[in-house]
């Protein structure tokens, strides 16, 4: 993305031999930057290693490693509950990351109306996105209670009986779902500050052409934060792959296992984390672990190719 | 006089009248503008704020109002009667048709002995408890707080919320200090010292950015608890913090580009080491974005739910996150106590906004890669 073309030098193939100053700089570059270089080995290239490693073997704690080729991977395309919590982290992939950029871009058009107290206004919205993932969670288990939660009374008032909401397989998605929305204030914010880039003298020359506020907002605004959607959308679709503190709570909460009712709130790291720490198939985890990284890497890539036709840069 | 004020086509004062009503009526619509503004932003709002509210007004409910049918807006408490130095709440009694004010003793088997409040020496033994219902009077129950937070989760062990919220600050404030000790120096290097190999390797560093978390999850799991035996400590928590990420090293690097570099070869010229120009010249001209950097640790690191339940077991080394799902899993209609326990967990983070707001709403501009 930008950050790359930024930081991206050219490569010099050819470089002079190195005069002692080019020396020094080298050996003191390299003591500043020795946190990150140690922490990259430690942390990133040896796990990367032995993950890879174990995706390759049958692996318990405890017993010794067994090289078995390519039998996990075998086994995972077999695997029933694997494809339930593909199926599953698909739909939030689909459903929730479209909703929640479409309502932020909604809420932040309505946040920059001009209006006196705005900035009081954009607290109020923001402020729930900081509230800690674990306690908002909390909360929204209690208000989407099907017998005093408030959601169901405020159904009622309009003679909607609510559903079972968490205990109902139907409804557990989009319980969560209305959880991350209640927490979207990040994602307004970031549309809010696309919105004051749009140029005033844009909107304004489309005014003086007769153009209505809707034909304003569809084809000035829309294609101006056309970078800024793309970008909330890949970072919302990596985010949604890894999905996992809200949905264990709420399966555990509800039925007293990860992934009830039914399997349905059981999301591709929930079961990463079911098979890996539950059931210590440790190997059979690692494969699923890089089937993980190449379906974002995948989704990534294609959504960067397919944006090209759809967004618009500026300057 | 009037006669030729209606004649005349427009007086001087008739065309400033009209023109001053013209302007009215434009003040005017765009009051009724304005007003519909602020109804419809505030009615998108309510989604955001009312849960939010819920929240507050749940955590200072009784037991009893909690689960009240409709539920009440305003907090009720129950109501107590101070006997002979103990405490015993207070109830509507019905007995042979008439309805007594009476404080409950004890009760077993759904019969409670009720004694008179004015009369202790009136007792009314073994009524059923359906025709008793307690009395409840709006008031905030602060107390729950108290019972919250102050309460053994855990009875066995003397474990309770203050714990969790202890463990969480140590855990965070080490992973803040290590975050700025380590992050700076990579920073600045890839800002400023013109080392060869310099860009390639940013980019290496910025690559590591797309690894999902899972990929490493395993081996790090197995390394710091079968290896180093780390396992129920903090230690998995903190020492990786201490060894620089991406997304800090790239905040950072952003600004200390913007600082001019004659200032460090101005320095340099003078002698001044690598060394010298990052701790005098260029850290303290960074304390914004080293203030960006300690509050979304800070955040990230309060907020850390997977992280602590891979390595913390035990009760004691509970943080917030893993205490509030154990004691929902504990105790599952406690609402008000779990409710009190979440804005408690909460108020650190709502106090760093309000003295940070700029950072944060600037940070989210920045980096709105960090989750």
């Amino acid at each position: 993305m930008n950050i790359v073309s930024k930081a991206g030098g050219a490569f010099r193939l050819k470089r002079p031999a190195w005069n002692k100053r080019t020396r020094l700089n080298f050996w003191i570059g390299m003591l500043f930057i020795a946190p990150w270089t140690i922490g990259f080995l430690a942390f990133t290239v040896y796990p990367m290693g032995a993950s890879l490693v174990y995706s390759f073997s049958e692996y318990h704690m405890r017993a010794p490693l067994q090289w078995i080729g390519l039998a996990n991977y075998a086994n995972l395309f077999q695997d029933k509950l694997f494809y339930t919590a593909l199926v599953n982290t698909t739909y939030m992939v689909v459903v929730g990351v479209p909703l929640t950029l479409l309502l932020s871009f909604m809420c932040a058009i309505v946040l920059n109306i001009k209006v006196p107290g705005q900035s009081i206004y954009r607290v109020i919205y923001y402020l729930p996105s900081i509230v800690p993932t674990i306690a908002s969670t909390m909360l929204w288990l209690w208000i989407l209670n099907p017998n005093s939660g408030l959601m169901n009374m405020f159904l009622g008032a309009f003679g909607i009986e609510g559903p079972n909401w968490l205990k109902d397989p139907l409804w557990a998605k989009p319980s969560l779902i209305l959880l991350s929305l209640w927490g979207m204030g990040g994602t307004i914010i970031i549309y809010l500050s696309g919105l004051q880039d749009v140029p005033v003298s844009l909107i304004e020359a489309a005014e003086l052409d007769g153009a209505n506020w809707w034909q304003r907002l569809l084809n000035i605004t829309v294609p101006m934060v056309s970078p800024i959607t793309l970008f909330n959308l890949i970072t919302g679709v990596i985010g949604m792959f890894q999905y996992f503190a809200q949905a264990y709570v709420f399966g555990n909460s509800t039925a007293g296992a990860i992934g009830s009712p039914l399997n349905s709130t059981l999301f591709y790291s929930v079961y990463l984390y079911q098979t890996g720490f539950q059931f210590l198939k440790m190997g059979y985890a690692s494969a699923m672990a890089w089937i993980l990284f190449f379906v974002i890497l995948g989704c990534t890539i294609l959504l960067l190719k397919v944006s090209n036709r759809f967004t618009y840069y500026s300057g | 006089m009037e006669e030729i004020a209606i004649s005349t086509p427009l007086s001087a004062e008739e065309i400033q009248r009209q023109h001053i009503r013209r302007r009215r009526l434009a003040a005017i619509r765009r009051g009724i503008g304005q007003l519909f503004s602020h109804l419809l932003i505030l009615a998108m709002g309510m989604f955001f704020l009312i849960p939010f509210f819920w929240m507050v007004i749940t955590s200072l409910k009784s037991d009893q109002d909690v689960f009240r049918t409709p539920p009440t807006w305003v907090p009720h408490d129950s109501v107590s009667v101070v006997i002979d130095g103990k405490e015993y709440p207070l109830y509507h009694v019905q007995i042979d048709g008439q309805t007594m004010e009476l404080a409950l003793v004890s009760v077993a088997e759904g019969r409670g002995d009720f004694i008179d409040p004015a009369d202790p020496s009136k007792t009314y033994p073994q009524v059923r408890m359906k025709f008793a219902t307690q009395i409840l009077r709006v008031g905030l129950r602060w107390r729950n707080y108290i019972d919250a937070m102050s309460r053994a989760t855990r009875p066995g062990l003397g474990v309770n919320f203050w714990t969790y919220f202890r463990n969480s600050l140590v855990i965070a404030f080490f992973t803040i200090a290590g975050t700025l000790l380590s992050n700076s120096p990579v920073a600045y290097a890839f800002a400023r010292i013109r080392f060869p190999g310099r860009e390639a390797l940013f980019i290496f560093v910025l690559a590591t950015m797309m690894l999902p978390y899972q990929v490493t999850m395993i081996p790090l799991y197995l390394f710091f608890n079968e290896s180093l035996h780390w396992g129920d400590s903090f230690l998995p928590l903190i020492v990786p913090a201490f060894f620089a990420n991406a997304y800090d090293v790239f905040l950072l690097r952003q600004f200390f580009r913007t600082i001019p570099e004659e200032m460090a070869d101005a320095a340099r010229v003078d002698g001044a080491s690598e060394f010298d120009i990052f701790t005098r010249i260029v850290l303290p001209l960074s304390v914004p974005v080293l203030a960006a950097v300690t509050v979304f640790t800070f955040l990230w690191a309060w907020n850390d739910f997977q992280g602590p339940l891979l390595y913390l077991t035990s009760p004691q080394n509970f943080t917030m996150s893993l205490g509030l799902q154990d004691f929902k899993s504990q105790r599952a209609v406690a609402w008000n106590l779990l409710m009190a326990a979440s804005v408690v967990f909460t108020i650190p983070i709502i106090i760093a906004f309000f003295f940070a707001q700029k950072t944060f709403i600037q940070g989210i501009k920045l980096t709105g890669l960090k989750e």
